[in-house]
């Protein structure tokens, strides 16, 4: 018990006392550990990278049966990148883990905020997102034919960062609505990403579908930089344009932010009111 | 009175059947009230939009048997795993393991007993799939209906027994849940759930003749397509034979590990 004690994660920062920043700080404490709990390094590389990487090749053995090796690199490189985004949506799991456990009512009736506190507490999916992406690309990548320029690959690797930080949004208001609703977690994370999957240019151009269905599409930041992406891929250059794809997906993730961390409030608003806030189901 | 009268394997069998039965009504009752558990079910309908959409963005539409089919396989191999881990998983969170185990009843028939509640309700992905490709315009018969209807039979026998065989495993693991996240997409890779087998390297098609899913899968595949089903004895036997093999692995691997954690008292801290 006391090694326990001293092990205990230093979660002081020189952030001053009472700002939003200082509890997403400590927060994220909370997240490293949480993923040090979860993984080793070699589980995480032997399983969870393993099986990542088996699923991209599934998608692109796809345009093996197809017979063309085009559709090998575009179901490669969507599949591959998406899984950025499937990683990213763990957020919602982790999330309502801590109504399961039940911190939920404590982090209410601390003097923080709700939103930064859930703000910081799932980052550890962004850096293990883009991990496994970087490798599916640019490592294994290459045997399907999907290859980058070095100044293309960096500027593939600053897009796969842009778009865990921007899916992480959408996922943290996702995290948000389903804190209200917890028999529905897993249903979001999965639902969500095979939408992703099905209408945001991970298996078909965005164009085979309707223009409404287009519309919902764009509201998924991956649907933005996957076309940068695959821009940088085909060696088209024009910076700007790639520019304009990953600025709307932070525009678009920047109003997921505010829906979730308004979320957020008002679910601990509305369960100092009624009491609701307890442990889940 | 029942013993005097009756052979002692009468009794045994009899007693094995009633396990089977309470587990499966058990799982049953779970499904009701575990939508969670009925996941694969509902990603099958979107899966299977993705896999048409494929084909149709390519203009092949003759490839949509291979769309069609994917999700179901896909349905029965994940909630297969899923209840192998979490049957054993769940019974051990909530602290119910050691007195599943202590019970007079048998442990592996209970536990075959939910594994064929689940492996019944997931053949359920075949008509969804079938159904949401319908309403989207894509309509794939049904070749040869009686190999189709046999495959399924043999396929489903099959993903029980190698349900009963990871479920042995997981007694013995607190890692189940990551086990059942690992042994996904690669299984569909080598069971060429989607992508025939044929179409992987040369040196890997050997150890996709160790898995089922790629019999079953080819079987079915070929109860679709239009002309002669080949090898047909060939595959059932195969199918069988390997589902035969994970049962009696893991019939065996159960009675070892409840041997072993009865007499270390370890089964709640595997």
């Amino acid at each position: 018990m006391p090694e326990r004690t001293a092990s205990r994660p230093d979660v002081s920062t020189r952030l001053p006392r009472g700002t939003a920043w200082r509890a997403v700080v400590a927060s994220t404490r909370n997240a490293w550990a949480d993923f040090a709990a979860t993984f080793t390094p070699l589980s995480w590389t032997l399983g969870w990278l393993g099986r990542i990487v088996a699923q991209v090749i599934f998608y692109a053995l796809i345009g093996s049966l197809l017979g063309s090796e085009e559709q090998v690199r575009y179901l490669y490189i969507g599949a591959a990148v998406l899984a950025t985004a499937m990683e990213t949506l763990l957020v919602v799991s982790t999330s309502t883990r801590e109504r399961y456990s039940g911190t939920l009512p404590l982090l209410v009736a601390s003097p923080s905020a709700l939103w930064p506190v859930f703000l910081g507490r799932s980052v550890q999916w962004l850096p293990s997102g883009v991990a496994t992406a970087t490798v599916a690309l640019f490592v294994i990548g290459p045997g399907f034919g999907v290859t980058f320029t070095l100044a293309d690959g960096v500027a593939t690797f600053g897009v796969l960062v842009v778009l865990a930080i921007t899916t992480y949004g959408y996922a943290f208001a996702l995290a948000a609505l389903v804190l209200r609703h917890m028999r529905l977690r897993n249903w979001a994370t999965n639902l969500s990403y095979i939408a992703m999957m099905l209408v945001s240019g991970v298996t078909v151009p965005l164009t085979f579908w309707p223009v409404w269905v287009q519309w919902i599409a764009f509201a998924f930041p991956i649907t933005h930089t996957l076309v940068a992406i695959r821009h940088l891929e085909e060696g088209v250059r024009p910076g700007l344009h790639v520019l304009g794809h990953v600025g709307t997906a932070v525009l678009v993730s920047l109003v997921w932010y505010v829906i979730g961390a308004v979320s957020l409030q008002r679910l601990a608003a509305s369960g100092r009111r009624d009491g609701s806030i307890e442990f889940a189901e | 009175m029942t013993t005097a009268i009756l052979p002692r394997t009468a009794v045994a069998a009899r007693s094995y059947a009633r396990g089977v039965s309470a587990g499966l009504r058990r799982e049953l009752r779970e499904l009701r009230r575990s939508p969670d558990r009925l996941m694969a079910l509902v990603t099958a309908p979107l899966l299977t939009l993705v896999f048409v959409a494929i084909m149709l963005n390519n203009g092949r539409d003759d490839l949509a048997p291979y769309a069609v089919l994917a999700p179901a396989l896909l349905v029965l191999w994940q909630m297969a795993l899923q209840t192998s881990g979490d049957t054993v998983e769940a019974e051990r969170e909530n602290g119910s393991l050691e007195a599943l185990v202590a019970a007079p009843s048998s442990f592996p028939a209970v536990i075959a007993g939910r594994i064929l509640a689940v492996t019944g309700v997931s053949m359920l992905g075949f008509a969804e799939s079938w159904a949401v490709a319908a309403l989207v315009g894509v309509r794939v018969a049904i070749v040869h209906p009686g190999v189709f209807v046999g495959a399924l039979v043999v396929t489903a026998f099959a993903t029980a027994c190698s349900a009963l065989a990871l479920a042995a495993l997981f007694v013995r693991t607190r890692a189940a849940r990551a086990f059942q996240n690992t042994l996904t997409y690669p299984f569909y890779i080598l069971g060429g759930v989607m992508v025939p087998v044929e179409f992987l390297p040369d040196w890997i098609e050997p150890l996709t003749r160790l898995v089922f899913l790629s019999w079953s899968s080819d079987l079915i595949r070929q109860s679709l397509l239009p002309g002669p089903v080949q090898g047909l004895a060939e595959h059932v036997v195969a199918i069988v034979l390997l589902g035969v093999v994970s049962c009696a692995i893991g019939g065996f691997l159960i009675r070892l590990a409840l041997r072993e954690v009865r007499e270390s008292g370890t089964i709640g801290h595997a």
